[in-house]
Order: C-alpha cells, then sequence, then structure tokens
C-alpha cells in the first residue's frame, strides 16, 4: 500500500523551484439514487479523491491533475513541464483575505442515507402518480460531501466541508403521435430547500395546462418566459458578462461598461455568498473572496465577470468568479474559470396571473429544446419550445405543439421588455428569476 | 492488478459482480485568442464494482485500488437494499465468458510525444484563424489527446484488457462587425489515433475561419416549412439525435406506449431508407472490440430498406426484449456504470447524385454541418452550422440562424431522396446522456432530402 502525500507537504516540496503555486485538493463522497419509469433503478456510492497543482515558474504558467495522492514525481513533473511554455500569468497566487462566513454545510444534508434518499423518491414517484397514474417519472437524487483543501505558497490554507442535495424529476407522458415531456428540477447545500414535494405538484400544474392542445399563428407575438423557460433570456447574457469574452473582444457588451443596454426595469445580480445557495461559498476555488455585485443595474452595465487570470489580463479587480467547475461541472481536473454564481433578478410588481390577464394573445415558455445552440455570443436564440403554452384573452387556452420562437435578447429586453412577475424561481440551482414578458418574439409553428 | 482483481471479485457474494478499472493518461492544450488558456498533462486512476443481488443493482466507484475489496461490499450492500425494493429478479443476456488483451499500436503514442509539440501544432492552426482576417476578433483552439487502458472482469471469468485511444482538434473562428454581427465559423476532428492525425490540418483551420467571415455578410433564415436538403455531417446529427436516442433500449424497455410505436416490422420511410449502428469502422472514435459489460462488437440494422429491425442493447435490457446484447453497454469513464449507447452511427447510402437531390426545388434550403442538436422523445431540434438558398435547384446566397426541429417519425417519413455519398464524421465533443457526457461516438450519412421541414428563425 502506497502511501498518501499529504497536500502541505506536497506544497512545500515544490514550492523552491517554482514562483508560486497553488495545490487544490477535493475528496467527495456522492450517493447518487435513480428511478426510472417511476421505479428505483440504482444506487450508487461513489467514493472520489484527486488534487491539481498549478505553478507559476519563470512568470509562466502550468497545470496537471491526478488522483493518486501517493504519487508527486508525475504531477510535479507534469506541471513543470507544462510551465516551460505555459501562458505568461498576469497573476501571483493571493493571500488569505478574511470574510464572513458563508453556509455550506449542513448535518441534515450529511445524515442522509440511501434509505431516506430513496423515501425522498418515493414520495416525488407517488405525488406524479396520484395525478396521472399513466404518467412516468424519473427522478435522481444525488447527495454529497465535499472536502476542499485550497493552499497556496503565498500562506493561504482554506478548508471548507460542504453538503449537497440536489433532485431532478423528469415526467413523461407518451400518447401515440404525441408525447410530452416536462421537467424540474432543485439544488440546495441544504435539505429543507429542496422540496420534492413543490417540484413534483409544479409539474402537475403543467401537465393540467398541458390536456388541451391549441394551434398558434406564425407571427411575432408577446412571450412570457416562466420557470426553466427563463433561462432562454438569461443564458447569453453569461457569455455576454464573462469578463473573459468582454476582454477577447467577442463580448457584445464589450464597450458598454456603465452605458444603459437593457430597459431600466432590469437587474441583474451575482451573488457568490447567498446562504445554503448551491453555487455559494465563502471563497472561490482561487482562495478569493466571493461576492455579490449588480451585473446590469437599471439597464446599465455595471461589472463583468473575472477570475484572477483574466482580470491580471483585462487590468480590472478579480471578482471571485474563478471556480474549477463551471456549469458542466469538471471537478478537480479543470483549471480556474470565470463562471457565475448565483443570478438573481429582484421581481416586479405584478403577478404571473395580472401580466398574462393582460395579453389578447401570447406564449407562455416553460421549457424549450436546443438551449444553448446558435449564436449564443451574438444573443440570438431560436428554440423549439417542448413545453409552451397559448394564452388567448388572458387565459391559458392548451398546450402548442411544433413550435418555434426565435430573437435577440439584447434587443428584446432593451426595447420589448413587457413585465417582470412578482415572484422568482429557482432554475438549475443558478438563476432566481421572476418570469420575463417580452413583445415581439418571432413564433414559427406548423400549428 | 490482475490479482487484486480477482481477489476483490471472490469477496462478493452477489448474483453477478463485475469490476472495471481504467487508468487514463490524457493532455489538454487550449487557446482562446493570443491567449494558451490551459495547457496540461493529466493521469487519472480508478474503478467501479457492480454487483447484482436479485432485482437491484449495487454501485460503488473508487480511487484508491487499496479500497478496492472494500468498496465489493459496499456494492453488496447497496444492492441488498436495491433489491429489497423490487421484488422483480433482473436477468443478464448470456455473453460468452472471455479472456483477451486488445493492444494498440499508434505511429505516434501521444503518452511519448512532447508536450511542448502538441502546444506548437495547435499554436499554428491558431495563427491561422487569427490571422486570415483583421474582422476575426478571437479564437477558441482545442487539442486533447487521451489513451485509456481498460480492465473488465466479472464474476462469470471474463477478463479483458483493452486500451483505447483519442485525439481530438476543435478550432473556431469568432468573427465581428460592429456592435452586434457576431459570428462563429467552426471545423472539429477527432479518431481513435495517434497524434499523427493532429497533423496537417491547416486546411481545416483556414475552412473555420473563412467561414465565421462569410457569415458576417449572410441573411438570417425566414422561419417557415421548406424543402430542406442536409449535407452528410447534419444528417448523421439529425440521425443520431433523432432517431438513434429512440432506439437505445434501456430506455424503451420500460416504455410500453413508445414499444408500441416502435414495432419492428413497421414501415418508417423510404425503400432506400438504411440505418446502421456499427461498433467498428477503422479508425473512428465510437470503436471498441468489447462494451464496458464486456460484450463483443457487433454491427446491426435499426433500419433496413425503411422498415425497423431492432434496437441497441446491453445485457439486461437483451434479457428483458428476448434480444441478443449488441455491445452498446458503454459508459464514459470509471465513475459511471455503463448505459445503452451509440457508437458510430450513421444513414446509409442511396443512389441520388447531389444534383439530382437538388432538381426540382423551386426554394429550399441547404443546411451544413451542426452547432448541436437536443431531442426529448420525437420531438427534435438542431442547428446547422451555416446553409445556403436553394433556387431554382441551384445553390445560392448562404444563410445564417438555420434551426431544424420537428417530429422524427414524421421527418422520417417525409426523406425523399437519399444520396450516394456517405461520410462518417467524428467530432471533437462526443454524446450525452443521463448525465455522462462526452462519450466518444461518430455518425454521419449521405446527403439527404427532407420535405416540408418547420426552420425557426425571425421574421423579416
Amino acid at each position: 500500500m502506497k502511501t498518501e502525500i499529504r497536500a502541505a507537504n506536497l506544497l512545500e516540496e515544490v514550492s523552491g523551484q517554482v514562483d508560486g503555486a497553488e495545490l487544490y485538493q477535493l475528496r467527495s463522497l456522492e450517493l447518487p439514487v435513480r428511478f426510472a419509469f417511476g421505479k428505483l433503478e440504482s444506487v450508487q456510492s461513489v467514493e472520489t479523491a484527486g488534487r491539481a497543482l498549478r505553478l507559476i515558474k519563470d512568470g509562466r504558467l502550468g497545470f496537471s491533475t491526478t488522483t493518486d495522492l501517493a504519487d508527486d514525481t508525475t504531477l510535479v513533473r507534469n506541471a513543470l513541464e507544462s510551465a516551460q511554455f505555459g501562458d505568461p500569468a498576469p497573476f501571483e497566487f493571493p493571500v488569505k483575505q478574511p470574510t464572513e462566513p458563508v453556509a455550506c454545510f449542513d448535518r441534515e444534508v450529511e445524515q442522509l442515507d440511501e434509505n431516506a434518499l430513496i423515501a425522498l423518491g418515493e414520495e416525488i414517484v407517488e405525488e406524479i402518480k396520484s395525478y396521472d397514474a399513466q404518467l412516468q417519472t424519473d427522478v435522481v437524487i444525488y447527495r454529497s460531501i465535499q472536502e476542499v483543501q485550497l493552499l497556496n505558497t503565498s500562506g493561504l490554507d482554506i478548508q471548507d466541508r460542504r453538503t449537497g442535495l440536489a433532485i431532478s424529476v423528469e415526467v413523461t407522458r407518451a400518447r401515440e403521435g404525441d408525447i410530452v415531456i416536462i421537467y424540474d428540477s432543485a439544488s440546495s447545500h441544504r435539505r429543507q430547500d429542496v422540496d420534492g414535494l413543490a417540484l413534483a405538484r409544479g409539474i402537475v400544474e403543467r401537465f393540467q395546462w398541458a390536456e388541451k392542445t391549441v394551434k398558434v399563428g406564425s407571427k411575432p407575438m408577446p412571450v412570457v418566459f416562466h420557470r426553466l423557460g427563463a433561462a432562454v433570456p438569461l443564458l447569453p447574457l453569461m457569455s455576454g458578462l464573462n469578463g473573459r469574452q468582454v476582454f477577447l473582444g467577442a463580448s457584445p457588451l464589450a464597450e458598454k461598461l456603465e452605458q444603459q443596454v437593457l430597459d431600466e426595469r432590469f437587474t441583474l445580480v451575482d451573488d457568490g455568498r447567498l446562504d445554503f445557495a448551491s453555487r455559494s461559498a465563502p471563497y472561490d476555488d482561487e482562495g478569493v473572496p466571493t461576492t455579490r455585485k449588480s451585473l446590469i443595474e437599471g439597464g446599465v452595465v455595471r461589472q463583468f465577470l473575472y477570475d484572477l487570470k483574466t482580470a491580471g489580463l483585462a487590468g480590472a479587480q478579480p471578482t471571485g468568479n474563478g471556480f474549477k467547475s463551471g456549469l458542466r461541472g469538471g471537478g478537480f481536473q479543470r483549471p480556474p474559470d470565470v463562471a457565475p454564481s448565483t443570478w438573481l433578478v429582484p421581481p416586479g410588481e405584478r403577478s404571473l396571473e395580472e401580466i398574462l390577464s393582460g395579453l389578447d394573445e401570447a406564449l407562455l415558455v416553460e421549457q424549450v429544446i436546443g438551449l444553448g445552440q446558435g449564436n449564443v455570443m451574438a444573443g440570438e436564440f431560436s428554440n423549439n419550445v417542448s413545453v409552451g403554452f397559448l394564452v388567448h384573452n388572458g387565459e391559458i387556452a392548451g398546450r402548442v405543439k411544433n413550435t418555434m420562437i426565435a430573437g435577440n435578447v439584447y434587443e428584446l429586453l432593451k426595447d420589448q421588455l413587457l413585465a417582470l412577475s412578482d415572484r422568482p424561481a429557482w432554475v438549475f440551482g443558478l438563476l432566481h428569476v421572476p418570469a420575463i414578458a417580452v413583445d415581439g418574439v418571432s413564433v414559427a409553428s406548423r400549428g | 492488478m490482475r490479482d487484486r482483481i480477482l481477489r476483490a471479485l471472490e469477496r462478493s457474494g452477489a448474483d453477478y459482480t463485475d469490476i472495471r478499472v481504467e487508468h487514463q493518461w490524457r493532455t489538454e492544450v487550449f487557446y482562446q485568442g493570443e491567449h494558451l488558456q490551459n495547457v496540461g498533462a493529466s493521469s487519472e486512476l480508478g474503478g467501479i464494482v457492480r454487483c447484482l443481488v436479485g432485482g437491484g443493482w449495487g454501485i460503488a466507484v473508487f480511487n484508491s485500488l487499496d479500497e478496492m475489496e472494500r468498496r465489493v461490499e459496499d456494492a453488496q450492500r447497496i444492492a441488498q437494499i436495491v433489491s429489497d425494493k423490487l421484488p422483480e429478479e433482473v436477468e443478464l443476456a448470456p455473453v460468452e465468458p472471455v479472456q483477451d488483451q486488445v493492444r494498440v499500436s499508434l505511429p505516434k503514442d501521444p503518452r511519448s510525444v512532447p508536450l511542448q509539440q502538441k502546444q506548437e501544432i495547435l499554436k499554428g492552426y491558431n495563427d491561422t484563424l487569427l490571422k486570415y482576417s483583421d474582422k476575426i476578433v478571437t479564437t477558441n483552439a482545442r487539442y486533447t489527446d487521451s489513451f485509456k487502458e481498460v480492465t473488465f472482469a466479472n464474476s462469470a471469468g471474463t477478463f479483458i484488457v483493452e486500451e483505447r485511444p483519442d485525439v481530438t482538434l476543435m478550432l473556431v473562428a469568432t468573427a465581428r462587425e460592429g456592435a452586434t454581427n457576431i459570428q462563429m465559423g467552426f471545423e472539429q476532428y477527432g479518431v481513435a489515433a495517434g497524434f499523427e492525425a493532429m497533423e496537417g490540418q491547416e486546411e481545416k483551420a483556414e475552412t473555420a475561419a473563412r467561414r465565421a467571415v462569410d457569415l458576417l455578410q449572410a441573411k438570417p433564415v425566414k422561419g417557415g416549412v421548406y424543402t430542406v436538403v442536409v449535407d452528410p455531417l447534419l444528417a448523421g446529427v439529425f440521425i443520431h439525435e433523432a432517431f438513434g436516442h429512440l432506439c437505445e433500449a434501456d430506455f424503451l424497455h420500460k416504455n410500453e406506449r413508445l414499444q408500441g410505436i416502435l414495432q419492428p416490422g413497421r414501415k418508417f420511410g423510404v425503400e432506400e431508407l438504411n440505418v446502421i449502428e456499427d461498433g467498428y469502422r477503422p479508425g473512428l472514435r465510437g470503436n471498441s472490440k468489447y462494451d464496458d459489460e464486456g460484450t463483443l462488437r457487433r454491427r446491426i440494422y435499426l433500419i433496413r430498406d425503411g422498415v425497423l429491425q431492432g434496437f441497441m442493447h446491453s445485457r439486461e435490457t437483451a434479457a428483458r426484449m428476448g434480444a441478443q446484447p449488441t455491445g452498446n453497454a458503454r459508459a464514459i469513464s470509471y465513475r459511471f456504470p455503463p448505459i445503452v449507447r451509440m457508437r458510430n452511427t450513421y444513414i446509409d447510402q442511396g443512389s441520388a447524385s447531389f444534383d439530382q437531390i437538388l432538381e426540382g426545388i423551386d426554394y429550399g434550403i441547404y443546411a451544413c454541418a451542426a452547432f448541436g442538436g437536443q431531442t426529448e422523445l420525437e420531438q427534435f431540434t438542431f442547428s446547422a452550422a451555416y446553409a445556403y438558398e436553394i433556387v431554382d435547384g441551384k445553390i445560392g446566397e448562404m444563410l445564417r440562424d438555420v434551426v431544424l426541429t420537428g417530429n422524427i417519425f414524421d421527418t422520417l417519413r417525409n426523406i425523399d431522396m437519399i444520396g450516394n455519398d456517405l461520410q462518417i464524421w467524428g467530432g471533437a465533443g462526443g454524446c450525452g446522456k443521463g448525465g455522462q457526457a462526452p462519450l466518444p461516438t461518430t455518425l454521419g450519412g449521405p446527403h439527404v432530402r427532407i420535405q416540408n421541414l418547420t426552420v425557426g428563425g425571425r421574421a423579416q
């Protein structure tokens, strides 16, 4: 049996050979429980560990990762080799800056065992079944306990223990020639924020609206982006407000700092410090304290997101948005990159019902296929509406099929914003946003 | 390693147990604009145990091989919990136990090519992208290689060691004109090969940059219903995304309603329509001799002469549906159990020339390559990377923002011509399913003509 080398010892060993170094170590215990078609399918226990070494030698960056905590020679050699021709490092590894705590650990999550997680899934399956026994329910429940350790040669030493609970539910109604799939998810560091029954009830509500199918014409019309649908207008902003895309000149917001680019009712906050939100932590994965800041305030661009490297290149301050796992995960294997924390859009005054009641003909878009495809950077979207409803004379008339929506987010949120609803909803554990109603979205339908 | 795995297998009291251990060496070089965003080599070692007890699977993943025996016990304990919830027994379709070693020999094994050579070659391609035009504002250029040694053993006596190489290249140019006209052109390439496959690809960089610049002048498409001709690449994305996923039996075997629609023997398209799922095409990314359950690869028809033939299977789905395992049980890594996945999937070639396909189209769309595709059962959507008008049977002006969408069964029936120019293509990404992405696969087809297809776009 080989003996594990302590992270601190490894860092000390390498420190004499380099200008600076950073060691990130992640141990995780994950417990995914899957239900397929209303039945328990599998339970897994995933125990993994790995570390990443990032270093600066002669001013250049090197990087390597390994899962073998007993082997230091390969890790150090690989990182040093890549530093021979790596990019110049426009930053130094940071010293530890004091910051207020952010809650990321919940004993209740830690204590959930296989049987408790199975019971959570069964409760969701039963709730859906009680509405319609023909519906097929898939559930994935994910409990994790992570130990993160981040050390660098500037004396930074952060150890953090985090819990996570995530539930995703996907319900299918399959009739010949007509299949509807409705999904939703919730995630948090804390047990009480993840309400499986509430997810199930929200999905049932959408199935009730979908009982009747109606036709919609092909023309520009108002669209209300609700729940998961709200990701459509917000996704392009993630590219546009990314400091690296701004620095590279690819973002359409690149020269727009302090300019009015969107409607004055629209504000967007990136919050890395919201207690228990699944993307929150006291420090980012480079040891910079996370922050809460307005990216867009009253339609004016106030701030872009930066990690250490991009901030150094752009001559900006890091914003605590350097994360090793971007939106798509990746854990310790990836170098840090610019990524959003939780995104909040402050709500408006009117309820969703009130907004709908003022619309003669509109689409309520709850879910699309093809999110993120196409020219996202330019703000363009073009999506198949997989769960969407025709609003006729202020009432939900039924579900629309074979319908595409298209538009440009920057244009719609600037000149066509109708309203923001009063109640924000969580989307992907990332966005907490109200329904967003805009006019003039192109709709193409085969009826 | 062999003794350790066999000893761990012996610890199991489950009905069936398998262990898969993977050792992977990876490198990545990644440029964004002029900046080398990442360069690094990594190694990863880990394993997964699956135990089947009665009707339940228990699964345990580990990094430390010292933990293997304990993890076998954990997997068995979990399987018992699952089994208590599921009275129905799980059967596995029989597969002959096999002892085999599958080694590959590469002209330039990426593990012995210095990192600097990889960085230099990518820098060359990245420079080509950047220098093509002053309208190119930034780039994404990524090189990856991976060499995996997969050891698979099960309680029925199978013991396989298989090496799987994979190299990829992604070249993206972003062109910009004014504040809001931002366009991307890309070319990508992925093969089961060594570093040699990544050499001499300057033309791809040039093509990607030229397309980004050309797209600045392209007309946005007007949404509506059109006759659409898709190029071999988009034909491949279509058949993989829209049809292939429905034929994955892990999904199908529990879904009675979908089984009612997808009945073997039922006609789904014209006589000339053939869809093939192949475990081995020389050099392609979807290849592996054995899948991640130790089943030998096969080549199967999903559709033959327009008629549905069968599905892709794991051992479990094959037993449930009374079929033969097809070698489609695949996992992206040791962190995941195998699920039913595609390998090399394509529409086989027909007889029409490209000119014959265009003939008689008054106004249509020629859609090429794909930004991506997604499906929800029968509904699909995929975005063409670029497109052209077809006017009076001739290729016309360039179009952009072309997104195709529809119902797969209607669309298969609306295919009326199939070209004679099959191409199978491996990209730099891969397929995603059940949280497992990216899995190396390939896809392809010839040029295919589809009547009455909905194209999303902004009204003009």
